[in-house]
This record gives structure tokens, C-alpha cells and sequence, in this order.
């Protein structure tokens, strides 16, 4: 009996933290719906209102929140493909060449230690570099900025992913008549695939939600991600409370997708590989 | 034909180095030694000048935000990393629906800094938010309880922001840690008969320390560089009293257009989490070599 009044004490707890981590989300979500007199009900309306999707059509529509959108997902998708792409050549080589003097586990901790500068310090500099070279407000400044933020960590990630993979397998293809490069890719790659894609989805929720170098590089319309579009409309006098709530329901119904996709990953990802979950 | 074999061979890693290196370094390396010529800049000198070095100590502001940071730092760490715990031994026992809880519990961290300011705006409007509307329903006297507006209550309404979104993630690296450990010191306890906080502060503890000590450092170097939601939420404000070193830097760069004043900071903000940083590590390492 005592046993399953502390089980029941166990689930309240658990349950309530849960009830505390959803219950602004969901607030936000029925804010986005309400109309102006149900938003500013006091009591709170939180079951109980008449839904309406104006604000949705008000912000993408009527303002700019479309193109945003369209930025946010162009720039997440052109820097983690580079990124990828790079980071996962020099991966397989820090996780299957020995370097002379250990150069391979020296690169591999300074790959690491870039990604660890806050990123106000690489802020200011960026904003100045990108300024002599006439690239502010332009998507490709992000997109080069994302690929050299996200490079590191898509290098850690797959280095371990790589690890992963016993020898014999490449050496069998190799014996079998493959180049290094040949047996990289009919045998290695596909092994490792999940793990890749894991490290993709990764790259495109932090690209999609970073939100410092966006502000300091992009400040028109034409460059401007989600996150900038928002922020810009949260401290102006007046708020416009539907239209910011909207653009926040769209800009995380994706992350929540993504991250639910990568759940067997997140631990790993989070920790830079660091702790295997 | 085979000497052209392995020189290939031997030059194959360089070559799928290189192209990562070489953005790295035009990336990350310039930009610092870049802002390192920029912060010995000042508009009065065109030479080398340490005015903006030796600024820094006189700056209130500077050493407010100093302050600020640190404060919010120590105190978001330690209720993320007591609830995180927490949450983790309950979770880690068979606990019914274990999946679904753990699934729900992560949303906050997931989410963009910007939405989770924008949530946040909504629920701690004196006026209308969710919080106050909810009190108010309850019959209570909410006037004094203003939140980010107030003085007072700013930075601790930014600090159980931060903790609701992210004791999440101690929760979950605590729990991979906690799942990793193998069943047989508990089995040679209970034989002990041990207690259960006997068992938690001999065993538990012990074999966790690697896991906690990297969720320590990643949070730490977050919460030190913290910037987004507090952008969002309140500006640093009302007055000065949520400004940290990232929005003070930020301020100094891109609203007076102080370029070597924020630099020479930025270079304070770098040195303290590498300090802050390092030390962990040592920890970790020590760890390791027992």
C-alpha cells in the first residue's frame, strides 16, 4: 500500500512538471487563435473561445511573414547541406587517419574550441567583415556564417557516428578492389545514414532558431529570418499580439516535428556527442 | 604505380581536412584576431591604444552587467540542475508512461529563444497574461506583481524563464547517465543493506559525476553568453536591471556604434568562460584518470 501512494506521489510530480513545461506553449498557441476580445478576457479564456485563423492570414498574408519564412528555411537548408558536406569529408579522416605528432586529435579539439566562443564575440567582427565586403542584409552572409557555426558540431557528431563503424568492413572493401573514397561511399556512408540524418535535422533546428547573427547581419526585409521578423515586431509600442503569436506557432510547429524525429539522437546531439544516450 | 598509390593515400586526409580548416580559419580565427586589432582602437588615437581595455574597470554599466550575468548564472544553474536531478530519479525508476513524460518534458528546450520570449511576454503580462489573469480570477491583488516591468522582479522572471526552458536538458543528459550505470553495485548494496541515501550518495553520485559535470559545462557556457529570450523579454531593462554582458555588448556595438569598446568586452566575456570552462574540464579529467 505504502508502495503505490509513493508510486501516485512519483506521477503527480512528474505529471505537474509536464503540465508547467506545456502550459505556456499551449497559451501561445490559443492566443494565435483568439480574437482580440477573447485575448484580453480576464480570467484567462484558456479552453473556452471562438477560434479564428485571421491572424495566421494577417501575418503571412497581409504582412511579411511569408518571406521570412521562406529565408529562415532557404538559409537553414543551403548551410547545413555545406555544412554537411564539409564536415563530414573531415570527419571520416579525424576518425580513420593517424596524423603524425597526433595532429588528427589536436585539429579535432581546435574544430571543437571554435564552436565554444560566445557568439557576441564573432558577432562584432562578423558585422564588420561582412560590411567591407558589401554582403549585409543578404542571405548568403548567413548562410556562410551557419555553415562555419554548424561545422564543428556536424564534425564531432559524425566523427563519433564514423568510430561507430568497425575497420574490417572498409578493409573488406577494399580487398574487394575499392579506393578509400569508393569504400567510403558503398559501404560506409550507408552504415552511418541514420546518424547523418540525425546530425542534418540537428543543423536545421539551430540554424532555424539561431537568432544573434541574423539580428546583427540582416536588418530589410529582403534578408530578414522569422526569428528577426519577430523580435522586430515584439518591442515596437504597440503589439500586435495575434499576429507575433502566429508567427511564433509557425516558426515552432517545425522544431517540435524535427526534434520529436531525433528524440533516439538528442542527448548525443545536445552534448556534442559527448554523452551517448 | 604503386608509389603514386600511397602518396595519394598519404595526402587523402590533408585534402579532406582542408576545406573545414580553411572556412574555420576565415571564419572563427580572423574575425578574432580582427576584433582583437579593433579593440585596441579608439576613435581618439589611430594607433595601437589600451583606452578601451582600461575603460572597462571604471564602467559601472560594464560591471553591472557583470554582475547580472553571473547572478543569473549561478542561479539558473543551480534549479535546473536540482530540478533536472530530480526529475531524472523519478523518471530513471519504472515509473508508468515513462516514454510519453519524457517526450513532453523536452518541448521548452527545443523551441526558438525568440518564440520562448514571445511565450513568455504573453503569460507575464501584468495585464492581461495568463499568470496575473489567473491570479486575479482567484479573487488576489495583483498590481505589485508587474514582473519584467518591475525593477525588482525582472531579473528573477528572466532567470524562471531560462530554468523553464532549460532544466530539460539537465533532466535529460542526468537521465542518459543515470540509465548507463550497470545494476550490480546496487545489487551489492541492497546485500549491504544500505539506505537509500546511502546508496544515492555512495553509488548513484560517484558514477553520474562524468554526466553531470558535462551538463554543468554546456549550461554554464550557455547561460554566461545568454542573449535571446532576454532580448526578446525585456531589452536589459526596465532601466539597467536585465542587461547582461551579450546585451551590453550588443548595445554598445550596434546602438552607439562603439566598435573597440564592445570588442574589448567581448574579449573579458571570452577569457571568463574559457577560465570557467577549463576548470570543468580539469574536473572531467581528473574523473577520468581515477
Amino acid at each position: 500500500m505504502r508502495l503505490i501512494k509513493a508510486q501516485l506521489w512519483k506521477q503527480a510530480f512528474v505529471a505537474l512538471a509536464c503540465l508547467a513545461a506545456l502550459a505556456p506553449v499551449y497559451w501561445l498557441v490559443t492566443i494565435s487563435l483568439k480574437s482580440e476580445v477573447d485575448q484580453f478576457a480576464v480570467p484567462p479564456r484558456w479552453f473556452v473561445f471562438k477560434p479564428t485563423l485571421a491572424h495566421y492570414a494577417d501575418a503571412f498574408l497581409a504582412r511579411s511573414f511569408g518571406q521570412y519564412l521562406i529565408t529562415s528555411a532557404t538559409v537553414a537548408v543551403l548551410s547545413t547541406a555545406c555544412a554537411l558536406l564539409l564536415g563530414t569529408l573531415a570527419a571520416y579522416a579525424l576518425a580513420r587517419f593517424r596524423l603524425p605528432r597526433k595532429l588528427d586529435a589536436r585539429l579535432a579539439l581546435w574544430i571543437l574550441s571554435t564552436r565554444m566562443f560566445p557568439p557576441i564575440v564573432t558577432a562584432v567582427p562578423l558585422f564588420l567583415l561582412m560590411r567591407d565586403v558589401r554582403l549585409l542584409n543578404t542571405k548568403l552572409s548567413l548562410i556562410i556564417v551557419y555553415t562555419a557555426f554548424n561545422l564543428p558540431f556536424v564534425v564531432w557528431m559524425m566523427r563519433g557516428f564514423f568510430l561507430e563503424v568497425p575497420r574490417e568492413l572498409e578493409e573488406a572493401a577494399r580487398v574487394d578492389g575499392d579506393s578509400r573514397l569508393g569504400a567510403l561511399r558503398r559501404v560506409v556512408l550507408p552504415l552511418v545514414a541514420p546518424g547523418l540524418a540525425a546530425t542534418a535535422v540537428f543543423c536545421l533546428i539551430i540554424s532555424w532558431n539561431e537568432f544573434l547573427f541574423a539580428l546583427v547581419l540582416t536588418q530589410t526585409d529582403a534578408a530578414m529570418t522569422l526569428p528577426v521578423g519577430i523580435a522586430g515586431r515584439v518591442t515596437q509600442y504597440e503589439i500586435k499580439w495575434g499576429v507575433m503569436s502566429a508567427a511564433g506557432v509557425v516558426a515552432m510547429l517545425p522544431i517540435l516535428i524535427f526534434a520529436l524525429a531525433v528524440q533516439r539522437y538528442l542527448v548525443r546531439g545536445l552534448s556534442l556527442g559527448a554523452v551517448k544516450g | 604505380m604503386t608509389i603514386n598509390f600511397f602518396r595519394h593515400e598519404r595526402a587523402l586526409p590533408y585534402l579532406l581536412l582542408a576545406p573545414t580548416v580553411a572556412v574555420l580559419l576565415a571564419l572563427s580565427i580572423y574575425p578574432l584576431i580582427y576584433s582583437i586589432r579593433v579593440s585596441f582602437q579608439t576613435g581618439a588615437h589611430a594607433g595601437w591604444s589600451p583606452g578601451n581595455f582600461s575603460r572597462l574597470f571604471a564602467d559601472r554599466f560594464f560591471l553591472a552587467a557583470l554582475g547580472h550575468t553571473l547572478v543569473y548564472a549561478v542561479c539558473a544553474l543551480t534549479f535546473e540542475f536540482l530540478l533536472g536531478l530530480s526529475l531524472a530519479l523519478l523518471l530513471n525508476e519504472a515509473l508508468r508512461g515513462r516514454n510519453i513524460f519524457r517526450a513532453l518534458l523536452l518541448a521548452p528546450m527545443m523551441l526558438p529563444p525568440v518564440v520562448v520570449g514571445v511565450v513568455w511576454r504573453l503569460m507575464l503580462n501584468p495585464n492581461f497574461g495568463a499568470i496575473n489573469g489567473t491570479l486575479k480570477g482567484a479573487g488576489l491583488d495583483t498590481t505589485a506583481l508587474t514582473w519584467t516591468a518591475s525593477p525588482r522582479l525582472a531579473l528573477a522572471s528572466v532567470i524562471c524563464v531560462d530554468i523553464w526552458q532549460w532544466t530539460p536538458f539537465m533532466f535529460l543528459v542526468l537521465l542518459a547517465g543515470l540509465q548507463a550505470i550497470p545494476q550490480e553495485p546496487y545489487e551489492a548494496a541492497l546485500i549491504d543493506g544500505s539506505s537509500r541515501w546511502q546508496t544515492f550518495r555512495h553509488i548513484t553520485l560517484p558514477l553520474l559525476k562524468p554526466a553531470i559535470l558535462i551538463a554543468l559545462l554546456l549550461r554554464t557556457m550557455d547561460l554566461l553568453r545568454v542573449f535571446d529570450q532576454v532580448f526578446i523579454l525585456t531589452e536589459g531593462g526596465p532601466g539597467f536591471a536585465t542587461e547582461t554582458i551579450s546585451l551590453y555588448i550588443y548595445r554598445t556595438a550596434f546602438r552607439f556604434f562603439d566598435f573597440g569598446y564592445a570588442a574589448a568586452m567581448s574579449f573579458v566575456l571570452l577569457v571568463l568562460t574559457n577560465i570557467i570552462s577549463l576548470l570543468y574540464i580539469r574536473l572531467l579529467q581528473r574523473q577520468e584518470a581515477r
